[in-house]
Formats: C-alpha cells, sequence, structure tokens
C-alpha cells in the first residue's frame, strides 16, 4: 500500500455523488454550530459534548494506528496523567483533594498538557521498540501501571479523586451553561483533526507511514525508526491530553475511576467502532457511544441476570463484537459500504470512496502480518 | 522534521551498554538492600519470600497457558483474566451446588466440613470447563481469523467485556471464597515459621508439577514436537499432512484449562470477585512481557521476579520515616521498563 | 489475496442489521428528543421511560442507584427499599415481582406518585453525575432519592448546588465530606457516615474488652479511612494507642501486609471493604492461626447480612459497628420488615442472597433508601404538598424532620442536614449476628474531632489522642434474645 493512497482524490467542482456528500457535510457542520439552539441542555452536554471529547481521546489513538501501525491502549491513561496534573496544581474549591498549588487555570492546562507530553515521550521510548500485538499489551500494562498509581498514590489522587477543579472563568458552569464548554470541545476537535491532516503530510508524517509499511527498510535507508514513533506516540499523548483537560472541565473532577480498564478499553472500543480507517471515526464511534450509553440504560428489555438495564457493557461489548468480527472498519467502513451502494452508478467517478473499505482492510491485515513476522531486523540493531 | 541517523555509531555501541550498567547497579543496591532487611528480621524476610515464591506460583499457572497459546497461535488471548475468574465462579458454585451445606463457606471458626472430594471435583470440573469455552472461543471467533492477531486480540477484547460484565449480572459483587478441605491444616509450622498450607503445599507444588510436565510434553512427546514445529514454521508443518489445526485446538484447550486451573487455586488461595480477571490478565501480560512471550522457561522468571519485586516492596519501601509502600506499584513497572530496555522482546523472547 | 476477494459478500449481509440498530437508535432518538424539547418548552416535562400519563401535580421522583460497578447487585435492593415505603403507606402498587418493574398508584400530601427513572450508575462520581443529571434534566425528577456510594454522593451533593430548586435525599452513600464539607442546602442524608457506622466500638473494646494497643487494617483510600476514623476516634480518646495498616485498595494477596502486623496486640480493627476483607481474613488465618477469642472488631462489613454468607466468623467474639440490627424484635423494625414482605413477597434472582426484599431487611442498602422515602412523606406531608417557590417549604421541612419510629433507632438532622444516628455493637458468629449493645445520638463530628475545617479522615488521621466523646460510656446493652 503506498501512502500516495491516503491523499485522498478530489475533483473540482464536485459532481453527482460528491456534490451529496459535501451537502451532507455542510448539513452535519451547521447542525454542530447551532447544537445549543437544537437540543437541550442534557442532549448538548452529556451527548454531544461528551461524544466530543471522547472523540479527540480516540482519534489520538486511531491517529497512531491508522499512521503508526501502533495500537495503543495508553491513550487514557495519558489523559488521566493531564488531568491529574492539572488537578493537582489548579485551584479546587473547598481544598478537595489533591495537592492544591492554587496555579491559575490556564497554567494548569499548559502545566498539565506538558507533564503528559513528557510520559508520553518515555512511554513512547518504551514502547516504540515493540510492533503490532506486543505494542497494545505493553501499551495496556502502562495503562493500568497508571491507573494503579492514581488509585495508591493519593497525595495525588485525593480524597476520592480531584473535586471542584477550577475551570477558566469563560466556561462559567457547565451544568448550567453548556454552551461555552461545548464550543470548546467542538473547537478542540476541529483543531486537532486539522492538525493531525496537517503532520500525517509533512516529511515526519510521510516518514511515519513508511514506518509503519516497513520499519526494516526504512531503517535501511537510514531512518531511526524508534525515534519516529517515541514522536508519533508523543504527539499522539499531546492529542489526547486536550481530552484530559476537557474531560475534567465536563466532569468537574478526576478519580482513578475515571481512568480504569473500563475506561481505556471503552476509548479502543469507541476508535474501532467509528473505523480505525479514517481520523473522522473516532467522533462517529463516541457520538455512537454516548447513544448506545444513554438508550441501554433506560429502553434495554429484561432477560433476566443475561439482558436488562444495568448491563450496558453487555450490549457494548456484544456490538464491538459483531463489528470487529463482520466490519473491521466500523461505521465509516459500513457508511462507505452504504454509499458505495447508493451511488453505484456514479462509482468510476469516485475513485476516493470505493478504494477505500479495501485500503482499510489491507491497514488492519498489515498490522496483522507485521506483528505475525515478528519485529524486523531493525528492532534489534537499536537494541 | 525528518529525523534520521547513522546505524550504528560509537556512540550507539555506548548507548546500549548504558543501561545494562545502570541496570546492574541498580540490581546491586536493590539486593544489597534486601540483605540488609534480611539480617534484620530473618523470619519475616522468609515470610516474605515465601509469599512473593507462592504468588508468582500462581502466576505461573495463568501466564503458562497465556503464553503456550501465544507462542504456537500468535494469538493475545485477552480473554485468558477472564477464564482465570470463570474458572473460580465455576468451581465456586460446584462446590455450593455439590458439597452444599454451608461447606463452601469460610469459616474462622472452622465449624464447616469439606471433604476432599468436595474440593477435588470442582477443580478438575471446572477446569475441563474452562477448556471447553476456551475451545469454543478458538472454534467460533478465532479459527477463521488465523493470522489476523490484532483482529483477534480485538475479539478477544470484546469477549473479556462481555465475560466481566455477565459474571457481575451472575455472581454480584461480593467476594467468594472456594473452601479447601477441612481436613487439611490452615498452616503448616517449620521450627519458629508459620506458613500458610494450601500456599505452600498444593499452589507451588502444581506450579512444579505443571512446569514439569509441560517441559516434558513439550521435549518429549509427539504432540510437543508438533507444538515446537507449529511455533517455528506452520506452513512447513502443514505440508507435511500433521493437522495443524487439531492442534492449534489442543493447545488452546490446554491453556484454557491452565487458566481456569489456576482461578480455582487462586480462588482457595485468595477468592473469587469482580475485578480479579483484569488484575491476573495484567499480572499474566507483565511475566511475558518480562519472560518473553512463548518462552515456558522466561514464563517461570518473569513469575518470580513479578512475585518477589510484588511481595517485597509490599513491606521494605520504609526507608527510616519515609514510607514509600503505596508507591509499591511503581516497582513492577520499574521492573518491566529495565527488562525492555535491555530485551525489547523480554529475557527469553526471540524474533519468530 | 483470496480473503481479500471473500470479505464483501459476507460483510454486505451485515447492512440490513446495522440498518435496524441505525432504525432502532433513531426512532428512540427522535421520540426521546421530541418529548424533551417539547416539554422544555411547555415546562411539563414527560418521562421516557415512566408513565405516560402523569396528572399534572404529580410529584416526579427518581431513584438513582448503581446497577453496574461492584455494588451493581443492590440496584433492585435500593429501588425495592423506598418503593416498599410507598407501597406500604402512601397506596402504590408494585407493578412486578421485581422493584425495577416500577409502581403505580400513591400519593404524598395529595401529588400522585410519578416514578420518573432509575439511575443506573456504576460506583464512579463522573456515571452518578451522568445519571442524576439524566433524572433531573430529562426525566423532570423533582426529588432525587440517592445514590448508593461515597463518591457519588459528593458528586451529587455538589451537583445539587447548582438545581437549588430540586431535592436531593441521600441514598446510602457514606462518605463524610458529602455533608461535612460540600453542605449542600438542598441535600439530606438521613443515614450516617462511614465514621458513624463504627462508633461506640472503640469505646467498647478498651472499656469491655480490656483492649489498650489496637491495630487497626485499612483500605487505603475513602471509606477504609473514614470508617476506621470512628473506631480510632473512640479508641483513643480513652487512652488506648493504634498501630496502623493500610494495604492498597484492591489488594488480593494480603500476606505481605499481614507480615507488617505486629506479633503482640490486644486486639484488631478491620476496616477492610466488602471485597477484601475475605482475602484478607483468610490469610490472616493461614498466617497467624485463629484469633483469639475477643481479639477481633470490624466494620460494618464484617456483619452485612449478604456478606455474612461468604465470611463466617465463629467462635472468635469477633464484634462490629453497624446501624442496623440483623437480630431485632422492635416493633418499628418488625413493621418494617413486614411492608417489605407485603410489598415484594417473592423470592427473585435480581436481588442478591437471600433473594427477598425482607431477607436484605438489615443491609444498609434496603434501608436507608426506605428512611429516605419516608422522610420525604412526612416532610411533604407537613407542608401540605407544598413545592412551591423552589420547594423552598419542602426543604425547610426536611431539615427538620425527625424520624423517631425509624426501624433501626430514632434518626435527626444535624445542622449540616447530616443524620445523628442511633449505632450498635454486634457479636458476629457463625449463626448470625447479635446485636449487644447500642450507642445513642452518634453525630458527625465525634465531639469535635471532625469538622469543616479539620483534616479529611486519612492514613494520619485522625491523630490518636485522648479526648472526650459525648457517647463515651454511654452505651447501653440490648438484647433481642
Amino acid at each position: 500500500m503506498s501512502t500516495v493512497a491516503n491523499t485522498p482524490t478530489r475533483s473540482w467542482p464536485p459532481r453527482g455523488a460528491a456534490l451529496l456528500g459535501w451537502a451532507v457535510l455542510a448539513a452535519v457542520g451547521v447542525v454542530l454550530l447551532l447544537a445549543p439552539l437544537i437540543f437541550d441542555l442534557f442532549w448538548l452536554s452529556q451527548i454531544l459534548t461528551q461524544a466530543l471529547w471522547l472523540g479527540i481521546a480516540a482519534v489520538s489513538l486511531t491517529f497512531l494506528y491508522r499512521y503508526g501501525g501502533m495500537t495503543s491502549l495508553a491513550q487514557v491513561a495519558i489523559y488521566g496523567i493531564a488531568g491529574f496534573a492539572m488537578g493537582n496544581v489548579v485551584h479546587t474549591i473547598n481544598s478537595e483533594g489533591g495537592l492544591n498549588l492554587g496555579w491559575t487555570p490556564w497554567l494548569g492546562v499548559v502545566f498539565g498538557i506538558v507533564v503528559a507530553v513528557l510520559l508520553g515521550l518515555l512511554f513512547g521510548a518504551i514502547a516504540s521498540r515493540s510492533y503490532g500485538i506486543y505494542f497494545l499489551m505493553i501499551t495496556l500494562a502502562l495503562s493500568l501501571f497508571v491507573f494503579y498509581f492514581f488509585g495508591q498514590v493519593t497525595q495525588l489522587s485525593g480524597f476520592g479523586g480531584i473535586r471542584s477543579v477550577s475551570r477558566p472563568g469563560y466556561l462559567g458552569d457547565p451544568i448550567t451553561h453548556p454552551s461555552p464548554l461545548y464550543y470548546t470541545c467542538l473547537g478542540c476537535s476541529v483543531a486537532v483533526y486539522l492538525l493531525l491532516r496537517y503532520m500525517v503530510r509533512t516529511p515526519f508524517g510521510i516518514a511515519l507511514q513508511g514506518i509503519r509499511d516497513d520499519p526494516g527498510r526504512m531503517s535501511s535507508l537510514g531512518y531511526h525508526v524508534a525515534l519516529h514513533r517515541a514522536l508519533a506516540f508523543a504527539l499522539g499523548a499531546f492529542v489526547a491530553s486536550i481530552a484530559g483537560v476537557l474531560s475534567v472541565w465536563f466532569n468537574t473532577q478526576i478519580s482513578p475511576g475515571s481512568i480504569n480498564i473500563q475506561q481505556t478499553i471503552a476509548v479502543l472500543i469507541i476508535a474501532v467502532i467509528g473505523g480505525l480507517s479514517r481520523l473522522e471515526g473516532a467522533w462517529i464511534g463516541a457520538l455512537a457511544y454516548a447513544l448506545i450509553d444513554y438508550y441501554a440504560r433506560q429502553h434495554t428489555p429484561t432477560l433476566g441476570l443475561w439482558l436488562n438495564p444495568g448491563r450496558f457493557a453487555t450490549i457494548i461489548g456484544v456490538v464491538f463484537l459483531l463489528i470487529v468480527l463482520l466490519s473491521p472498519d466500523g461505521l465509516i467502513g459500513i457508511g462507505t459500504r452504504v454509499w458505495a451502494l447508493v451511488t453505484r452508478r456514479g462509482r468510476e467517478a469516485e475513485p476516493g470512496t470505493a478504494a477505500a473499505a479495501p485500503t482499510a482492510e489491507a491497514t488492519l491485515e498489515k498490522a496483522g502480518t507485521m506483528a505475525t513476522g515478528g519485529p524486523p531486523s531493525s528492532g534489534r540493531q537499536e537494541a | 522534521m525528518s529525523v534520521a541517523v547513522g546505524r550504528t555509531s560509537p556512540r550507539a555501541q555506548l548507548g546500549t551498554q548504558a543501561p545494562r550498567i545502570i541496570l546492574g547497579i541498580l540490581g546491586l543496591v536493590v539486593v544489597v538492600w534486601l540483605a540488609i532487611k534480611a539480617s534484620q528480621g530473618g523470619t519475616t524476610f522468609i515470610q516474605v519470600t515465601l509469599n512473593g515464591i507462592t504468588t508468582a506460583a500462581l502466576y505461573f499457572v495463568v501466564a503458562a497457558g497465556f503464553t503456550l497459546i501465544f507462542g504456537l497461535m500468535r494469538v493475545v488471548n485477552m480473554a485468558h483474566g477472564s477464564l482465570y475468574l470463570f474458572g473460580g465462579y465455576v468451581a465456586y458454585i460446584a462446590q455450593t451446588h455439590w458439597f452444599g451445606g454451608g461447606g463452601s463457606q469460610f469459616s474462622l471458626g472452622g465449624a464447616s466440613t469439606t471433604s476432599i472430594a468436595g474440593f477435588f471435583v470442582p477443580l478438575a470440573f471446572a477446569t475441563l470447563v474452562i477448556g471447553l469455552v476456551g475451545l469454543g472461543i478458538q472454534q467460533l471467533l478465532l479459527r477463521w481469523n488465523q493470522g489476523q492477531d490484532l483482529r483477534q486480540a480485538l475479539i478477544t477484547i470484546a469477549v473479556s467485556v462481555i465475560f466481566a460484565d455477565q459474571m457481575v449480572a451472575h455472581y454480584g459483587g461480593i467476594v467468594q471464597s472456594i473452601q479447601q478441605p477441612t481436613s487439611w491444616p490452615n498452616s503448616i509450622t517449620i521450627g519458629a515459621l508459620r506458613y500458610g498450607f494450601f500456599r505452600i503445599t498444593v499452589v507451588l507444588g502444581s506450579a512444579i508439577v505443571i512446569g514439569v510436565l509441560l517441559y516434558l510434553l513439550f521435549k518429549h512427546t509427539r504432540f510437543g514436537m508438533t507444538i515446537r514445529a507449529g511455533v517455528d514454521d506452520r506452513a512447513m508443518l502443514s505440508a507435511l499432512g500433521v493437522n495443524v489445526q487439531l492442534v492449534f485446538a489442543g493447545a488452546f484447550f490446554l491453556g484454557a484449562m491452565l487458566a481456569g486451573f489456576g482461578g480455582v487455586l487462586g480462588g482457595t488461595m485468595i477468592s473469587v470477585g469482580p475485578g480479579l480477571d483484569t488484575q491476573f490478565l495484567l499480572d499474566a501480560l507483565i511475566v511475558v512481557i518480562i519472560g518473553g512471550m512463548g518462552s515456558l522457561v522466561g514464563a517461570a522468571i518473569g513469575a518470580l521476579l513479578l512475585g518477589l519485586v510484588q511481595s517485597y516492596s509490599a513491606i521494605y519501601l520504609h526507608f527510616g520515616s519515609l514510607d514509600l509502600s503505596n508507591y509499591g506499584v511503581m516497582t513492577s513497572f520499574i521492573l518491566v521498563i529495565a527488562v525492555l530496555a535491555v530485551r525489547p522482546l523480554g529475557l527469553f523472547g526471540r524474533a519468530a | 489475496m483470496e480473503r481479500l476477494r471473500r470479505l464483501p459478500r459476507g460483510r454486505l449481509a451485515v447492512i440490513p442489521a446495522v440498518a435496524l440498530c441505525a432504525l432502532w437508535i433513531a426512532a428512540c432518538g427522535s421520540s426521546s428528543s421530541s418529548t424533551t424539547k417539547s416539554a422544555a418548552a411547555s415546562g411539563t416535562t414527560t418521562s421516557s421511560s415512566g408513565s405516560k400519563s402523569a396528572p399534572a401535580n404529580a410529584l416526579k421522583i427518581g431513584i438513582l442507584s448503581d446497577c453496574q460497578g461492584d455494588f451493581g447487585a443492590w440496584y433492585n435492593s435500593d429501588i425495592g427499599g423506598a418503593q416498599a415505603y410507598f407501597i406500604a403507606h402512601n397506596g402504590a402498587k408494585a407493578k412486578g415481582p421485581v422493584p425495577s418493574d416500577g409502581i403505580t398508584g400513591g400519593t404524598i400530601a395529595g401529588h400522585p406518585i410519578d416514578i420518573v427513572g432509575y439511575g443506573c450508575a456504576n460506583d464512579t462520581a463522573a456515571s452518578a453525575l451522568s445519571e442524576v443529571r439524566r433524572l433531573t434534566e430529562q426525566d423532570g425528577a423533582q426529588v432525587v432519592i440517592g445514590p448508593l456510594s461515597g463518591d457519588e454522593g459528593i458528586a451529587v451533593a455538589n451537583y445539587s448546588k447548582t438545581q437549588p430548586g430540586k431535592t436531593f435525599i441521600n441514598g446510602t452513600s457514606g462518605a463524610q465530606d458529602t455533608t461535612l464539607k460540600v453542605r449542600s442546602p438542598n441535600f439530606f442524608r438521613y443515614n450516617g457516615d462511614g465514621a458513624q457506622w463504627s462508633a461506640g466500638v472503640g469505646d467498647y473494646a478498651y472499656k469491655k474488652l480490656g483492649w489498650r494497643n489496637a491495630v487497626v487494617v485499612m483500605d487505603d483510600y475513602a471509606f477504609g479511612w473514614t470508617s476506621a476514623a470512628g473506631f480510632i476516634a473512640d479508641f483513643c480518646a480513652d487512652g488506648g494507642t493504634v498501630t496502623r495498616v493500610y494495604p492498597p485498595l484492591g489488594t488480593t494477596d494480603y500476606s505481605s501486609y499481614i507480615s507488617q502486623i505486629p506479633q503482640k496486640y490486644d486486639g484488631l480493627f478491620s476496616a477492610v471493604g466488602g471485597a477484601g476483607l475475605l482475602d484478607f481474613l483468610k490469610q490472616y488465618v493461614q498466617a497467624r492461626g485463629n484469633f483469639k477469642k475477643n481479639t477481633l472488631a470490624g466494620n460494618i462489613f464484617l456483619g452485612d447480612p449478604a456478606t455474612i454468607a461468604a465470611v463466617h466468623a465463629s467462635d472468635a467474639g469477633a464484634v462490629e459497628g453497624t446501624s442496623t440490627n440483623e437480630d431485632t424484635t422492635s416493633p418499628n423494625a418488625s413493621a418494617y420488615i413486614a411492608a417489605l414482605k407485603k410489598a415484594y413477597p417473592a423470592k427473585t434472582n435480581s436481588l442478591p442472597a437471600p433473594g427477598t426484599l425482607a431477607g436484605l431487611a438489615s443491609s444498609v442498602f434496603t434501608v436507608n433508601y426506605y428512611v429516605a422515602a419516608w422522610a420525604l412523606d412526612k416532610a411533604l406531608t407537613a407542608v401540605h404538598g407544598d413545592l412551591s417557590n423552589g420547594q423552598a417549604a419542602l426543604h425547610a421541612a426536611l431539615a427538620k424532620t425527625a424520624l423517631p419510629d425509624a426501624p433501626y433507632g430514632p434518626v435527626t438532622l444535624d445542622e449540616n442536614r447530616q443524620a445523628i444516628i442511633t449505632n450498635y455493637i454486634a457479636q458476629v458468629s457463625g449463626t448470625g449476628v447479635r446485636t449487644i449493645y447500642k450507642v445513642p445520638g452518634v453525630t458527625q463530628t465525634f465531639g469535635g474531632t471532625f469538622s469543616p475545617t479539620t483534616p479529611s479522615p486519612g492514613r494520619g488521621q485522625p491523630v490518636c489522642q485522648k479526648r472526650s466523646l459525648p457517647w463515651q460510656g454511654k452505651e447501653q446493652a440490648v438484647s433481642f434474645h
């Protein structure tokens, strides 16, 4: 698979199906911009805002997977580090947990992100010489370490979490006035999306994709494979840390329970449900996750102990299983195929979309074979 | 911001030596510190060491199944922890229903009774059931995805999510315990040392027996030779006319059985309850990351290292008035980093 | 290559299935969001899950519990506790044998009862916040009964400050900060906190069992510290000394922590939570042999009826601090148990062992929700159903509401709207729990040991020092046998 295939082919002016595509995109954009007028407080906050920040967390994973071939399960740990770092240094009302150093909120944001990126670099350095399934295992172990660390080092995680973390003034109270936080999350999502799209086209991004496809050859060409992967991991950590900051503002608190194994798996599920083949998939997956979460608690029929409103995890697990078994490129892939069916007539005019599905498929198998073959020789040379 | 450097410069040579030197010093400091502690309180030190070794024995039983499945099939079975916990629950339910009458309940006064059969029948039953459950997972979900190891890992993650939720639904949040036979003593005394009987005989004994049996199986039976051949070259094995699918099924069955067996031992030595699936998955992961995926010896060494480090760090992180014992979790972390820094594939790992 | 060619055919078959799922989501989404939009517009929110045609003056109640996580098993115990009160005293009827099936009918001070929904959290603050918001903002609950666990309670109490026109009555959550530090004007707690549930045990151990130095083993997190704090405050007030051991939360292998316990001590107080208690006791016995008589005491977990099924402490004369009595024969408790039996007579696997609500009567998960519903009924009746002016009259009445006939002893509220309770000391044995002493008038502050400005309980808090407590030496012997 060549790196050129990642650049969508577009013709301008748009015709037929492409025009429809742009119309849908514009409609989504308008709905997102006007969401506070369309949805009530609860939907705006608990569904949309939550989906946006969860999407940012998930897109850091999608990015690492899609362009770096790294399935990282450490993203939740990293956003937890950012959240806890910020929570400890800023002012908390009633001094409820954490160090409560009383810094201003913005300084706290910077500190949280810097700490998370630095630790992300460290984690990246540890994990970057491992590939495929090894990488997944090592990052899972790192994630659980972070969880247990905050669970046990209560000086830093507070008395049952750090609560009432102060926010920048313009956000107000996100419970009674969710719009500012919503727009913040929306803005961050767009910025993160554009940043990642930009990064994958820089020489660094191209090299990263080359490393994903064939680390051995890239190493022979003189690229420092492990360093590239570690830097990509740090970029992913930067994105995840933004999600961490937003999650603390959203929940007004952070506790070890916010970054437990369930949350780690949840972010993986979100990225996979949405589709690992495109960055947008992360937000689509997050929205689906938030909706399933919301409806499962109320509308699940009761079948004894097997299925009832408490069995959200079973439902999401089954959805996840079905997606992985039947449509490895997630909802995006399903959408692509539906789209291809709808616009079958104009398929020749649409090389980009028609190629997307097999591309995603190839990526997933690529990562698979890569690990099966074991780390290439370059991995050993640097050891 | 492309980064390119030369492949093997003298500085890189030095760079690879530096971690070893640092780690050597670190290891020395730890050993000296432990020696000081050992000289200060002999009995406690022996007790804590035994704690580490018996915990390691349990880790080994669980991790051996995990590494066996990986070694042959390249499947990282993320549901291994779920199989472990489910094994514990199956044995608990079997013990309660078939040998009930309070026999399954732990009693400080020892008023209730459990016969020898009341322990071993549930043990055998649970081991078998979990083997079959594992076989079912492999046949239904994994078999037709062979070679796509990331997808297989995701599938087993999904299975573990569903299993964890269903176990909470059916068995609740209360911690349960499998009862050892009442005729066995709680603890045995050797000189001034008093130690848990079950831990030191059954758990440690089982681990040693399992380790030896697996070793013999691999080295001296046709099945084992087939497995080893499969690890090295699956295509060739298949071309030689061996039914690879049958070998895979057998190995997965065996690996899952070990998880279930470990679950019963753990449920008796410790307990059965929600969250243990994750904990033992993590422990198995760390063991094989340290020891090297697919290596039986690696699993044994990794389990021993992890068990001892956890055990020592629980009580020897007091430095004068400075109490760092709640940073104990960091020691396992440092152990993993230390091993990976020197050997990215683990102590006994090798590139396939 | 072959796989690549074969796959799409199989995957096409999925599309109808996914389309069905999408339709399901879309259908639910449009119905719910349209109701809420129109409801928000008209100001009379109707619930998506509750009764469809509730009268205009209905009292909308949400019940917040956990259906996931470690406490998920007690979901129906909580809901059943609250609803059993409405069924017994307000004329409501159960819709089915499982409490979460709902209730119909019933009025409180002229307001028809409308249970708008059940909150289904998972033992984390974030999930409790999300669920309480759904109940109040989506389903329009005017009164929320809940939540279940400590961190959730703090989150909900903080949230209640943003909803001054609504009423929040705690379920079972027992964190000290919830009322002592957060002090929300419309959050009321008619049950004790973790420290109150241990009150009297330390005094009893010092005076009656003759302990002078005790080992306190506590989970290294909020509830463990709080619950140990109640014992330490009492025991040190009399002049005892303590050695504290705090295994990290989530420990299953306690063997190394047991090695830390000194060989010589008079007694051991366990503030190890439900999950670790069994592990701890079992491994203690393996390492040190059986407990000697009268050397073991513990917090509420040592004798919870559901936990007692798994942990027996026979013959050792173990004592626990508890706010309920399993063996009670008092008329108040009998009336309460009869109400549970009448409301939910059937055995169901939706409840933890023994499977009936009455069998779980002395579980805090059942009784505290029952008492919360009782307080709501009593206060609203006292103000003749006045919900005007942001429920101001109801809030004032709740703050003054005393329940002298509560199942397990009288309850009144202090100035932080926190219960002053009666606590009990009970002997735990293989055959059950036998109440031996009662400790009346247990306040949250422990005679000034805890206040809004003192440090929260922790590894070293409270410090061990002699002081005077209101109930020192005032325990009254009780016997229900």
